[in-house]
């Protein structure tokens, strides 16, 4: 092919993208303290070390304060509305798989009006990475219940306690036919933060990460019991999925080691009560993607739909004696 | 397999003279007569030339098809016999219909064979018969034109593994060209948008499309979208180079649109690729030469365009300078090659010569060179060789290149031959394919195919490719195993016939040089038909004659086997310039078998010479009685391979931080900031962030102790250590002192 001479002159043009050239002229306006700083600082910090061009990388949201991310971001973004984030990112891949494209959602956003979307986002395992910012509450709308609330949270949707159990994420995602990539991780340890968001762009397929967020404002020390006692933290090690360095293994020695295709154990994983599983909970590369499996043999131009169209119409069209529909071939 | 009933001349009556030749206007080699009735008989022919794209195979014989056929619908047994003898039936009709010069599609001539058999039945349409013949139909998904084997067989077997390749160049094609015109158009549309003339009222209007009520003021909306507009508009110069580049790749005339229809007014009509004459496609490459220098360019210029890579200032240079040396064999090879079709005979000599020297150049072309006439006149007419010498001359000319792809096949093998006839195709550089038609004008009465099949026997015209670009060495380019039985000189058959006592015989027999000799009457004149009753033992057998010195027995004669029109056996003596030829013919298949590896005489030699030396030592020993029996065998001298050092265990990695030295000072866990932003709020300067946008102390003299511990306080993953104060003078220190305890 002639990529062969471009590639070559192509290779001319170095780049050195630093985080800054990822940060856009708006300063973030979360809440200080906020997890939501570490999730925008690991993905400029992945989007530096695997040198994305900012004109071909795309972040996509919904609605809340973790779908504003986009606006931060020096790169191509789509502020969504509320929960649709995911069909917006597929309409983007599938036009041109060239980009690199990440959601950003809320565990409102997701998991209540976006649900639909996100069991079909995991069947359909277009390749994307998708970061769930779980913060167990609305945020935006001022501390309202989310399916993650802890049952009983005294919100302002639930005065006297929310009443169901919380839905999780993780154990609805590992359920759904064609899952491909499913990983947990808080906001608070960056390095593991950045290993699995890593992991996750790297991935062939859907990759969902949920990410335990800090939110000070409206879930002041949700998380502290976590933050503070790391045996709190069971870390699932491997070859193919996490693996720690030395400080941090001193620190979490609550370790398990556990292979990222084992999807039975992911899902006993998942369900652990009183420890918070970090890592790669499942990754299984061969699971086949949408967006591979739809790929036209032509690219579709103008031209070429207007013919297929034509020839549609053509099929019930009726033709005045002696004519016929013109075809054309090579 | 048919037998063929071969039965000794019973007549054998009249004058010699009138016997003689009588005899040797009919006569053919013995082992023809088995085919006489070959419009029944399954075999490559007719053959159907697979349409399609993604064709993995475009030759596939009738026969092949219909087997698949049925192996899908009629189960083995008497339950699916029934459907299997019509099915065999209507082959056998679509067979004659092809023998009779019908050329179809598959699906048509299926169609036609089966309404005549169906009436012929008596059935009506849509009958069991029909409806059998029709479940079978359903099950072949293939379609293409079926043809015979005639004198036009080469020809259209290349243009159709040309146009297969063709089709699937054009889809890789416009896979990419396609791709990259979205793209480009997707850059200078997204730049568009920004214009003013995309912001008027009017274009706002028209992209609106119906407004019935009026209710949107595209004026108001107009002034909005301009105040709020980005003003990051593309330069000038890379919008018209977008645009030349888009107007080359839609304006090419390299391939067709395919499917889709083109609609660019300056859309060039497309190349023909396919030439009679060398002259000609020189001359077209000459021509178009510029524009495939054009498209290259513009299709590299668009690669780096999408990629958002083209730097004017470092590739405008590369661009300017670039011509026809610059081309790359990937570039060529995106591009259709040139098919040019040549005949051995017919086609002026300089212009065959014109077609080598367009090889060698490794110029874009493919060139069949059909051969009708093997052994040729039998004194040499310049440039016409007699006796067949230089057969294989084309072919093996065209191997001394090198680099160009080489096949050789007589159109009998066209099926066998198709993988390396579609990897030359598909081949970056030149190609020469050497197909021998079996069409040859005086051999009266023997079918293109069995003549065709009858040269590669006679070693003749053997099958072999040559593909340069299968590895290093000859073993894995050079490939001979097309041929029937190439380990041996001549392949030998079972010859079967009745003795005149109606006795049945078999005789394995070769098939030579001199029986193929035999067909062409031009060369009888080389050969005399004797019968059965003046068969002498001076006669010895052609491929026994060859093996000896030849010659030098002035009695004895060799002959080959022969049978006139009523099939009766005789011996035909030849002459000694065909058992000459035949020395010939067979040197040179020798010289490719050794090109294949078949005993090669570089390894031969060895082998000899390894042989010697060990029978030498063998007799040494034997006559050596005092030597011992067996010789110790000498201890392995290799040491055992010493442990090796274990490599330093890395010494514990020390704590981030030397606290003992650090304990005055503030410090802050770096690597476990979370970027909140908090400390920073406080005092920017105090707190900094290094390269992954994680805090450190970045002055500690930039702050007061207060605000180092305010920090302390509120960082939520409390990672911030304030020290000892530095400014003995700040007020309040006892109450922080406490306050900072926690974070010591
Ligand atoms: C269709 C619609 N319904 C409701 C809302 C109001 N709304 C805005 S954000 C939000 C919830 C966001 O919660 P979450 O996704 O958890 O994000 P967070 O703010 O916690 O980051 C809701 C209900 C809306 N914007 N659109
Ligand atoms: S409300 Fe909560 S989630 Fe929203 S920005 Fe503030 S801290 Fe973050
Ligand atoms: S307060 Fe703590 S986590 Fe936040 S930026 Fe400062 S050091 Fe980092």
């Amino acid at each position: 092919m002639t990529a062969s001479m471009s590639q070559c002159l192509m290779q001319m043009v170095q780049t050195d993208y630093q985080i800054a050239d990822y940060q856009s002229d708006i300063t973030p306006r979360w809440c200080t303290g906020c997890g939501d700083n570490a999730i925008l600082t690991a993905m400029q910090r992945l989007c530096r070390d695997e040198q994305l061009p900012p004109e071909k990388t795309v972040c996509v949201s919904g609605i809340g304060c973790a779908s504003r991310l986009p606006h931060y971001m020096n790169a191509y973004g789509f502020h969504g509305i509320h929960g649709r984030a995911l069909p917006i990112a597929e309409g983007i891949k599938i036009r041109r798989p060239d980009l690199s494209v990440f959601v950003t959602t809320g565990d409102g956003d997701c998991c209540s009006i976006g649900a639909a979307h996100w069991i079909h986002a995991v069947r359909y395992n277009m390749n994307m990475t998708m970061l769930l910012h779980d913060n167990n509450v609305y945020g935006l709308t001022k501390k309202q219940a989310s399916p993650t609330s802890p049952k009983g949270l005294k919100s302002n949707t639930t005065p006297f306690g929310a009443t169901l159990n919380p839905l999780n994420p993780l154990s609805v995602t590992l359920g759904i036919s064609n899952v491909s990539f499913v990983a947990q991780v808080p906001d608070w340890i960056p390095e593991l933060l950045y290993d699995v968001l890593s992991k996750a762009y790297h991935h062939k397929g859907f990759s969902f990460i949920r990410i335990l967020q800090r939110c000070p404002n409206f879930m002041n020390h949700h998380f502290d019991a976590a933050v503070q006692d790391p045996l709190r933290v069971r870390m699932l090690t491997h070859a193919d999925g996490l693996r720690l360095k030395p400080e941090l293994s001193r620190i979490y020695k609550n370790q398990e080691t556990h292979d990222p295709l084992d999807l039975n154990r992911a899902q006993a994983l998942a369900m652990l009560d009183e420890e918070i599983p970090v890592g790669v909970l499942y990754s299984n590369p061969h699971v086949p993607c949408y967006d591979e499996l739809r790929k036209g043999k032509r690219p579709s131009t103008p031209q070429l739909v207007e013919t297929v169209l034509n020839e549609e119409f053509d099929k019930v069209g009726i033709w005045p004696e002696g004519q016929q529909a013109t075809s054309n071939g090579e | 397999m048919q037998v063929a009933q071969i039965s000794t001349d019973p007549q054998g009556q009249g004058s010699d003279v009138f016997m003689e030749e009588a005899a040797l206007t009919a006569l053919r080699p013995a082992l023809f007569a088995r085919y006489n009735a070959l419009d029944s008989l399954r075999y490559d022919y007719p053959l159907v030339l697979i349409e399609g794209e993604e064709v993995e195979k475009p030759l596939m014989p009738l026969c092949h098809i219909v087997d698949e056929a049925l192996r899908l619908v009629a189960p083995q047994g008497p339950d699916g016999e029934e459907l299997r003898q019509q099915v065999l039936r209507l082959e056998q009709r679509m067979r004659e219909k092809v023998a009779a010069g019908a050329e179809e599609k598959l699906s048509e001539l299926w169609r036609i064979s089966v309404s005549e058999l169906v009436t012929e039945s008596g059935q009506s349409a849509f009958g069991p018969l029909d409806q059998n013949l029709d479940r079978a139909r359903q099950t072949i998904t293939l379609d293409g034109r079926v043809i015979g084997c005639t004198e036009a067989t080469p020809g259209k077997v290349l243009a159709h593994v040309w146009q297969s390749m063709h089709l699937a160049r054009a889809r890789k094609f416009r896979y990419k060209v396609d791709r990259l015109v979205l793209r480009l158009n997707d850059i200078l549309k997204s730049d568009h948008i920004k214009s003013d003339e995309a912001h008027s009222p009017e274009a706002l209007s028209k992209s609106m499309g119906l407004d019935g009520d009026n209710s949107i003021d595209f004026g108001v909306l107009s002034n909005i979208l301009h105040r709020v507009r980005p003003e990051d508009r593309l330069p000038a110069d890379r919008v018209a180079r977008i645009k030349h580049v888009l107007q080359v790749l839609q304006t090419q005339a390299f391939f067709g649109p395919g499917r889709a229809t083109y609609s660019y007014p300056d859309k060039a009509v497309c190349y023909s690729y396919v030439f009679q004459s060398c002259t000609e496609a020189l001359d077209a490459y000459r021509d178009r030469l510029p524009s495939v220098i054009e498209f290259s360019k513009a299709l590299a210029i668009a690669e780096m365009e999408v990629e958002n890579k083209y730097v004017p200032d470092l590739h405008d240079g590369v661009f300017a300078n670039f011509d026809e040396s610059d081309l790359t064999e990937e570039q060529m090879a995106f591009l259709p090659p040139a098919m040019i079709f040549l005949r051995d005979g017919v086609t002026e000599s300089s212009e065959i010569s014109r077609a080598y020297e367009a090889l060698a150049c490794g110029l874009p072309i493919k060139v069949m060179i059909q051969v009708d006439d093997i052994l040729g006149p039998t004194s040499p007419e310049p440039p016409r060789n007699s006796f067949g010498a230089g057969t294989a001359r084309l072919a093996s000319m065209a191997m001394g290149i090198n680099n160009a792809f080489v096949v050789q096949g007589s159109s009998a093998h066209m099926t066998r031959m198709q993988d390396a006839m579609v990897r030359a195709m598909h081949y970056g550089g030149s190609a020469m394919f050497s197909i021998y038609s079996g069409a040859t004008k005086t051999v009266p009465g023997v079918p293109a195919y069995i003549l065709a099949a009858a040269a590669t026997e006679a070693r003749l015209f053997p099958n072999f490719s040559y593909d340069p670009s299968a590895g290093p060495d000859l073993a894995s380019r050079f490939d001979l195993s097309a041929n029937p039985q190439m380990e041996k000189d001549w392949p030998e058959h079972t010859l079967r016939y009745e003795d005149p006592t109606g006795v049945r015989k078999e005789e394995v027999v070769s098939f030579t040089y001199g029986d193929f000799a035999l067909a062409d009457t031009r060369y009888h004149r080389f050969c005399e038909a004797i019968e059965r009753k003046s068969w002498s033992g001076d006669m010895v057998p052609f491929e026994e004659w060859l093996e000896t010195s030849g010659g030098s027995d002035a009695i004895k004669r060799a002959y080959v086997q022969g049978v006139d029109r009523q099939d009766a056996l005789m011996r035909v003596v030849v002459d000694d310039k065909i058992v000459a030829a035949a020395r010939r013919c067979k040197d040179a298949w020798n010289r490719l078998q050794e090109l294949a590896g078949i005993n090669n005489s570089y390894v031969l030699a060895q082998l000899a010479e390894e042989r010697r030396k060990r029978e030498a030592l063998l007799a040494e020993l034997s006559s050596d009685a005092a030597s011992p029996a067996a010789v110790e065998p000498a201890q392995p001298v290799a040491e055992a391979a010493q442990p090796t050092a274990e490599p330093q265990a890395a010494s514990e990695e020390e704590d981030s931080v030397a606290a003992e030295v650090m304990d005055d000072m503030p410090w802050i866990e770096t690597s476990r900031c979370t970027t909140c932003n908090e400390c920073r709020q406080i005092n920017d300067q105090l707190f900094g962030y290094n390269e992954n946008m994680q805090a450190f102390i970045a002055d500690p003299d930039a702050g007061t102790y207060r605000q180092l511990v305010e920090a302390a306080e509120g960082c939520q993953v409390s990672i911030i250590h304030p020290g000892k104060p530095r400014n003995p003078a700040e007020p309040d220190l006892d109450d922080l002192m406490e306050r900072a305890k926690p974070f010591l």
